[in-house]
């Protein structure tokens, strides 16, 4: 039995303002969908696609807030009034009805409490106390936070944090809320317990749930319906299943979006003649569908311990006995690490494990507290900092913290000029790199007007340009596509081909899975892990005491042929051996 | 990076007890005193006061005021060591005779308890500042003071400014390490290399404080922060009769005590001298 719909978009087209008042191109064009009251939709899109700003129209951002243009209807499904023009409604009425979480729980927690945090917006809408604390602790059960009532904001963790906030939300008890890429600031256990929460949201409250979210994998499973937004239009809804038997390798291929892996494989099968009737949304009913009585062949181990071992060559970097400390306890503690040219080492762990701490002594920015970090066999300590930094690079998290000029040319002319190259051969080695990271037609905008995946590909060529030893990257693809994420993971396998050891610190595992050589994970200060990512996710004890989570692949191909892959792509081809030229049905 | 956390320490102390309007009563008593006080036993008087009702009724540990405590001593220890070069004169009050007293042999006494006196004045003044912050929950503040008629809004904003300057200041700490990884200025010379770098920093967080802003801006919004000219309080109003008479008490004598000693020949904003 079908719902009443809880929005209605009709023909609706949206224009952002500009600074000096000129028309601007559309941002939505002629958007008409329908959602059903209580469904759970995943919004999907590019970086830059238009999927943010729909659910900023959606709730009344824009242009209510920010300005803009707006043509055709949103209606929302109100209790009393039944469907109703947004415009109808008073701001507060509305986002009682319709409400958004952020990507970034630092930019919306507006108090020192958890209670404060969740009651904050009761108490804005003048809500008798007597009927807060109730919502309170109703709020904090459903995001799994009992018992941190009082605790300070200040001191918890992203993902906590993050969960308080979809808590401040919940507790006013909407009928819509819009989740804008909840976990994109998380380390793996963050994601899980705000996946987690989502879930136990959507099955406790009847509450509609758009979500933006680029963890795939899990989300999938977990929504009703899918809506696509490519150049300024919407497509959809569409039923999970169906939307990724139709399109699900074109998104991947033409749209560069993630998909989940077990559907990657279920596809690329189809593609060469294995019939599977019912695509499989998860690992279990992958291998329910291709092998329900056990693994189909075993691949041998041999070939696994032969992808990554560490090289035999001296090190560039080598960290010995190192411990830091910013005043009230070690942050590290007596760590000993090895970083090689040519090879893409990732640094994992969770937040505040000291990752970040450890990629800024590489390059001199903070000195050890106790042992030495050596760069090509002399101590940090012994380089001037300005030598050391262009030996080794560090790109940090958000790119507009890097730019310090006011071209995107300049930008990476910039440290080639610190190398007293002449005028003729910096511009030609900038222009080919503005080539190759397709940024030459904006090579006279400033840097920050770019689009997110562009300020990063700049980012990284203004830091590489002068063709440092060591490039120390913190979450490179952090807010990318699946197709932006590849070409910078490729940019970056070709630098280490060239010679440059690359670091990456990151939380994305199927990033790990794919591209790192070796991995070094660290816990509360200490590596307790260094080696290869097939090591590493095969190690149960290693990945709960880090809280870190092999990707879904490592899971169903030991299930599948019986050793555990990383890439879904070679997991396909070891399939398509397995099944043969001539094709077959599986259930 | 390092901590340094100004806010509230949760506690059942007599000063946690006490409303934020008879904590502002007792902070602005002490200021009076700390600042119009020309007696330096009473100013160290005042400051040993303070300084036992922070250890003892306050529940918070000294320790805690001295991490904090100690980012002013060097101001108070400047105030103690250059200020008695001018006494006599009293160089604030604009007089025609400012006496700059050197060598150090010509120091008298009366020199050395006006630089002292400066010094107590900063130090009851920071003290009973700290003891106000660590005991007053911001929320208990925001309410004391909209039931006063004050826009909710306007005494939330010192809430949002310590739950965002550690944000900030991190911002700011990422920027300055990306000028010296890149050597911004690197061409000229040290003065000019630090205003290139100071106006790059302006820039860069301005935008994206802007940014930032504007997304705090939203989710305010959208949270119903002044949707309605005032709201509700969780958390019940604290109303001690104990702690109210305690500063009154406190501020009364303290202005009883300001116009006993009051006298225009020695007072330093003097300006017939």
């Amino acid at each position: 039995m079908t719902r009443p719909p809880v929005f209605v978009v009709e023909d609706y087209t949206f224009w952002f303002r500009t600074p000096m008042g000129e028309v601007a191109p559309t941002a939505l064009e002629n958007v008409s969908f329908e959602i059903e009251q209580g469904e759970s939709v995943l919004i999907l899109g590019q970086s830059g696609s238009g999927k943010s700003t729909l659910a900023l129209n959606l709730v009344g951002i824009y242009p209510d807030y920010f300005g803009g243009r707006n043509q055709g209807r949103i209606l929302i499904n109100h209790p009393e009034k039944g469907l109703i023009n947004r415009r109808e409604l008073q701001p507060g009425e509305r986002f009682q009805l319709v409400n958004m979480l952020f990507q970034n729980p630092e930019d919306q927690i507006v108090t020192l409490s958890v209670e404060e945090e969740v009651a904050f917006a009761l108490e804005n809408y003048l809500m008798d106390p007597a009927d807060i604390n109730p919502r309170i602790d109703r709020a904090l059960d459903l995001v799994g936070l009992q018992g941190f009532r009082e605790r300070s904001t200040l001191k918890l963790s992203g993902g906590e944090k993050q969960r308080v906030a979809l808590a401040a939300m919940l507790a006013m008890e909407p009928k819509v809320l819009i989740l804008d890429e909840p976990t994109s600031n998380l380390d793996p256990v963050g994601t899980s317990e705000v996946l987690e929460a989502i879930d136990r949201v959507r099955k406790r409250v009847d509450i509609t749930l758009l979500v933006i979210e680029h963890e795939v994998d899990a989300v999938f499973d977990l929504v009703d319906r899918v809506v696509l937004v490519d150049e300024k239009s919407v497509h959809g809804p569409y039923e999970p299943r169906t939307f990724l038997e139709r399109h699900g390798l074109d998104v991947r291929d033409h749209l560069g979006l993630w998909i989940p892996q077990s559907v990657e494989v279920a596809l690329e099968l189809r593609k060469a003649g294995t019939s599977i009737p019912r695509i499989p949304l998860n690992g279990n009913e992958l291998v329910e569908a291709l092998a329900p009585d056990g693994p189909l062949a075993t691949v041998e181990a041999a070939k696994h311990e032969a992808v990554s071992s560490a090289p035999s060559s001296e090190p560039v970097i080598e960290v010995k006995d190192l411990s830091f400390s910013y005043g009230e306890g070690d942050v590290l503690r007596g760590l000993n690490l090895q970083v090689y040219r040519s090879e893409l080492l990732a640094i994992v762990g969770q937040n505040g494990s000291g990752k970040s701490t450890l990629a800024q002594l590489f390059n001199g920015i903070l000195t050890p507290t106790a042992g030495q970090v050596l760069v090509e066999g002399k101590p940090t300590t012994d380089y001037k900092f300005a030598h050391l930094v262009k030996r080794v690079a560090y790109i940090f998290q958000v790119p507009e913290k890097q730019f310090i000029r006011t071209t995107v040319f300049d930008e990476i002319a910039h440290g080639l000029r610190a190398l007293k190259l002449s005028e003729e051969e910096t511009e030609a080695r900038v222009i080919s790199f503005l080539e190759r990271l397709r940024l030459l037609e904006h090579r006279d905008r400033s840097p920050y007007i770019l689009s997110h995946g562009q300020k990063r590909r700049l980012s990284v060529a203004c830091m590489v340009a002068a063709e440092p030893d060591v490039v120390v990257l913190d979450e490179p693809t952090f807010g990318q596509d699946y197709q932006q994420a590849q070409r910078l993971m490729q940019l970056l396998r070709s630098l280490a081909n060239d010679g440059a050891a690359v670091v990456f610190i990151t939380h994305d595992m199927r990033l790990v899975a794919e591209y790192a050589d070796r991995c070094a994970v660290l816990s509360s200060g200490e590596i307790v892990f260094e080696g290869n990512p097939y090591r590493l996710f095969s190690s149960p004890e290693v990945l709960s005491q880090s809280k870190l989570k092999a990707p879904p692949i490592h899971e169903f191909s030991q299930r599948l042929v019986g050793q555990p892959m990383l890439d879904a792509h070679e997991l396909t081809q070891r399939l398509k051996e397995v099944f043969g030229a001539e094709s077959r049905t599986v259930v | 990076m390092p901590n340094l956390e100004l806010s509230f320490r949760e506690a059942s102390s007599p000063f946690h007890r006490m409303t934020p309007s008879s904590k502002l009563v007792f902070v602005i008593g002490v200021s009076f005193v700390a600042i119009f006080n020309t007696n330096m036993w009473v100013g160290i008087g005042l400051f040993v006061f303070v300084l036992l009702l922070a250890a003892f009724a306050t529940s918070v540990p000294l320790k805690t005021y001295w991490s904090l405590g100690k980012v002013i001593l060097p101001f108070v220890i400047i105030l103690f060591v250059v200020f008695p070069f001018f006494y006599s004169g009293q160089a604030t009050t604009g007089s025609d005779i400012i006496v700059i007293r050197t060598p150090i042999r010509d120091l008298t006494w009366a020199d050395i308890g006006f630089g002292s006196l400066l010094a107590f004045r900063f130090l009851a003044i920071g003290v009973s500042g700290l003891i106000f912050a660590f005991t007053t929950h911001p929320s208990d503040l925001v309410q004391s003071l909209s039931k006063r008629g004050w826009d909710y809004r306007l005494v939330h904003a010192p809430v949002l400014g310590l739950v965002l300057f550690p944000a900030l200041l991190e911002m700011g700490r990422e920027i300055s390490i990306t000028q010296r990884i890149r050597d911004l200025g690197q061409d000229t010379n040290w003065f000019k290399r630090k205003w290139v770098r100071l106006r790059h920093l302006a820039f860069a967080m301005l935008v994206l404080g802007l940014r930032n802003g504007q997304t705090q801006a939203m989710a305010l919004d959208i949270r119903g922060y002044g949707a309605h000219k005032t709201r509700t309080f969780m958390r019940p109003m604290i109303n001690n009769r104990a702690g109210t008479i305690f500063a009154w008490v406190f501020f009364i004598l303290s202005v009883i005590y300001l116009i006993l000693q009051w006298d225009p020949m020695t007072m330093q904003w003097n300006m017939q001298l």
